[in-house]
């Protein structure tokens, strides 16, 4: 079960031009979501989305700038919830650009994925590796329901 | 009773050499999340593992994974929009 998102998109645009486009409230919301962001670290900010009931999740993505290099390395958490103070998304999102001869390699990582889920919290590590002898052990079911 | 498709929280606690008290704790924890239903079939209680329950945490990091493919692919556009319009 991979925690962590890991994807690379070139562009054929310097880093100091895509560097704007992820560190400027206006141009982050035409591609990413609106935004209250500012390139100063230790700033808190929202990104605003449709709610995803499935998820329990309200639509607020509460975030903090942790790092910043400008024009190489960006990186704020993440966190979601259902809107009455629990948290049950707490990520990181990190952005590298890699200047390339003809444009940007633009690196992002968003770990942290699975971590609060509740019964992440409650296991220690070795627990981890029980449930997987378990799923070994058992036959899985499917006709239940989540109680998540 | 041990069958196939399901432990007794007793066996289960033999397979991996922690206390009955222990395993319960765990086992409810299982439960509330949504992993596992338990069935008390006589004296025993009976646990079944609920494929959903796994497939719910998988779809968290689906829904990102093409959430970012997307927004990353938007961003692209746009970029070379601004190019296109100078």
């Amino acid at each position: 079960m991979n925690r962590t998102i890991k994807q690379n998109f070139f562009y054929s645009h310097t880093p100091e031009v895509v560097w704007e486009f992820l560190t400027n409230a206006e141009l982050i919301a035409q591609w990413l979501m609106p935004n209250d962001f500012q390139p100063v670290v230790g700033h808190d900010f929202t990104f605003r989305i449709r709610p995803i009931p499935e998820f329990e999740f309200d639509g607020i993505i509460y975030c903090k700038v942790l790092e910043m290099i400008p024009h190489k390395r960006l990186s704020y958490s993440w966190k979601g919830g259902p809107g009455d103070g629990r948290i049950n998304l707490d990520s990181v999102v990190e952005w590298t650009l890699t200047k390339k001869d003809n444009g940007t390699e633009l690196s992002l990582v968003h770990s942290g994925l699975m971590e609060n889920v509740s019964i992440y919290n409650a296991m220690t590590k070795g627990w981890m590796e029980n449930m997987a002898k378990i799923a070994g052990l058992i036959k899985p079911t499917t006709n239940g329901t989540t109680k998540a | 009773m041990l069958t196939k498709d399901s432990l007794t929280i007793n066996s289960l606690a033999e397979n991996f050499d922690m206390s009955r008290p222990a395993v319960s704790k765990h086992i409810k924890i299982l439960y509330s999340a949504g992993f596992i239903s338990i069935e008390d079939i006589g004296r025993e209680r009976y646990c079944m593992l609920k494929q959903d329950g796994f497939d719910e945490l998988q779809n968290w990091i689906n829904f990102f994974d093409s959430f970012w493919k997307n927004k990353m692919k938007k961003l692209e556009t746009l970029l070379n929009n601004k190019i296109n319009k100078k």
